[in-house]
């Protein structure tokens, strides 16, 4: 039956503990933009727990919505069964810039170590991109203008990069164009500056960023070690700030991802 | 104020010139005007240039099928049914497209100021980010912002101070294309445009078009439409063409009307992975048909009955979505 006891190693996947972690991020009464997929599923197990006031809105144009059956991705008619207002870009995108929104979840395909995000393109770019990705969307806009971000991502070395290939959405030390000098993030957002990345979440473990921007371990999930992580990471990750294990999900939390939320199997296997 | 001439698919689309720019209304899988699409391809379109807010399955064919030279957008993919643009990643890497880099917010407010009728818009979105880098303005290094094309301007973006409060923000120019190819769940036979559900940035788009071409899944009389005028989102002197033209967003989806065909647009993906396949595709989807009817019945009844959407919920309760 299910109860507020963690799971044990084995009792659950590595992307039910990738969505409750995320979900952990999220405070009571945050207004949270989400994109498709695990971010969907991090706010609606955060909304059915720790945080039933956090308000969901998803880029496409929904705000508030409760919907009874998992959307299937942030443009789909689900999004907006019992929403406040379904509006468009202009508005949702507009809340963003006017400060708005608390907590934003996103996703990449590499990530540095000043949580710099790449969605674009993977090695030289140019007119004739040698490998062209799905582009930006509006990871960039999102991660510039919330007040904290937490990324899902796949932990891979060749992922977790010195440097990107291409800086598709900013982190805390970004070029200042058109000069292209790397600052922290504050001089060049300026009066707009209010936050950043917040975490990384992989199946791996949780990363943070230290008063200099630039990321460290904080919780290993259950089954690795520090040095485990250190090892899938391209540059030289800083593991002396661990703080323990990330906690599991509990029997709840699976219960509700797999017979509430997600029960047709959309996104969870 | 011009007349809203009401017309076949044939021959809205046989206005478009090779070359011009186009925008559509919807959200990567969801409300694209896709009987267009299919027809556009039928037609032999060439060099079109795409500006859209994002891309979707609609440009992702366009550009496989050869009829797109430049794509200025933020994204393009066909969501849980195909994580990339696979077209356009292969004709990017072949440089038989180009592709010019915004974000979305970025690539909404060229289109915003567009309807606006101003020249440029301010924003903070994306600063710090790749996007600005002049190593990657496509357009510029192809010598095409010379001003000889007056759809393309002289510069992607400007990084100024506000002249009120003094903070840096970037200036993104205005954009105006040609043709909006919209589709939308109700049009009056006047040209009243209804939306219903998300309106993207549908607005956005139609008004900073020159020409506009409304493909409704319901032609209704303007007395019908114009009972609740707050419903309606555009005024019928900013439409051109109308036509009627129901499931027109096929394989897409559309609120209220069916469910994005997600069988459908997973094997769109995975079989035009390669340029022979999608030759293929397009031989047996587009050129094997006459016409959108003739693609209708090959999709077949069943097909789009169980995509139907139940009216109380603007979604179909009978597709099959997930894996259990």
């Amino acid at each position: 039956m299910a109860n507020h006891e963690y799971a044990k190693q084995g009792e659950f996947k590595p992307i039910d503990l990738l969505a409750v972690a995320a979900a952990r991020e999220v405070n009571d009464q945050d207004v949270v933009f989400a994109g498709t997929g695990l971010p969907m599923l991090a706010i609606m197990v955060a909304q059915l727990t720790t945080a039933p006031n956090a308000c969901c809105i998803y880029e496409a144009g929904s705000v508030d919505g409760k919907p009874i059956s998992l959307p299937s991705s942030v443009g789909d008619p689900r999004c907006i069964y019992q929403a406040s207002i379904a509006s468009g870009l202009s508005d949702v995108f507009g809340q963003l810039q006017r400060g708005v929104v608390d907590l934003a979840f996103l996703g990449g395909a590499e990530v540095d170590k000043y949580g710099n995000v790449n969605t674009t393109a993977m090695g030289k770019y140019g007119i004739v991109p040698e490998k062209r990705l799905t582009g930006s969307g509006g990871n960039s806009d999102i991660n510039g203008l919330a007040k904290k971000t937490v990324f899902i991502m796949v932990q891979e070395k060749r992922r977790f990069k010195e440097r990107v290939d291409y800086i598709t959405s900013p982190g805390w030390k970004i070029p200042k164009w058109p000069s292209g000098e790397m600052v922290h993030k504050k001089e060049v957002y300026n009066n707009a500056y209010r936050g950043g990345p917040e975490a990384v979440i992989t199946n791996m473990g949780v990363f943070r960023f230290d008063e200099n921007g630039e990321m460290y371990l904080d919780t290993v999930h259950p089954g690795y070690t520090p040095e485990d992580v250190k090892e899938s990471c391209s540059f030289d990750l800083n593991i002396s700030r661990v703080s323990g294990e990330t906690l599991p999900p509990t029997y709840k939390e699976i219960e509700l991802l797999y017979n509430t939320i997600d029960p047709e199997g959309i996104f969870l296997p | 104020m011009a007349k809203v001439q009401k017309v076949s698919i044939q021959e809205a689309v046989s206005q478009i010139k090779d070359g011009d720019m186009l925008t559509f209304s919807g959200f990567t899988i969801w409300r694209r005007p896709m009987a267009a699409i299919y027809e556009m391809i039928r037609q032999g379109k060439k060099d079109l240039h795409l500006v859209e807010v994002n891309g979707g399955t609609h440009s992702d064919l366009l550009i496989g099928a050869g009829c797109v030279k430049i794509w200025e957008s933020c994204w393009i993919g066909h969501e849980l049914f195909g994580k990339i643009g696979g077209n356009l990643s292969r004709k990017a890497e072949n440089g038989e497209v180009v592709i010019e880099d915004y974000s979305h917010v970025q690539i909404l407010y060229r289109m915003a100021a567009g309807a606006l009728g101003i020249p440029y818009m301010p924003t903070y979105a994306s600063l710090g980010t790749d996007m600005l880098n002049p190593e990657y303005d496509h357009l510029g290094k192809l010598g095409l912002r010379d001003g000889s094309n007056p759809k393309i301007p002289k510069k992607k973006y400007e990084i100024a101070k506000d002249p009120f409060y003094g903070s840096e923000l970037v200036h993104i120019p205005a954009c105006n294309p040609d043709w909006c190819i919209a589709f939308v769940q109700m049009v009056g036979e006047e040209g009243t445009v209804r939306v219903e559900g998300q309106l993207y940035s549908d607005e956005e788009a139609i008004k900073a078009s020159d020409n506009v071409i409304i493909v409704a899944e319901q032609v209704v009389t303007e007395d019908y439409i114009r009972r609740e005028p707050s419903k309606n989102l555009i005024a019928p002197h900013q439409i051109d063409y109308i036509v009627e033209l129901p499931w027109g967003a096929h394989p897409t989806g559309c609120f209220g009307c069916y469910e994005t065909d997600g069988a459908f647009l997973s094997n769109f993906f995975s079989s035009t992975r390669t340029q022979e396949g999608l030759d293929a595709w397009v031989d047996e989807w587009v050129f094997g048909v006459k016409d959108f009817n003739e693609y209708l019945s090959k999709v077949g009844f069943e097909r789009l009955e169980t995509i139907r959407a139940n009216p109380a919920l603007g979604y179909s309760t009978k597709v099959k979505r997930g894996k259990r």
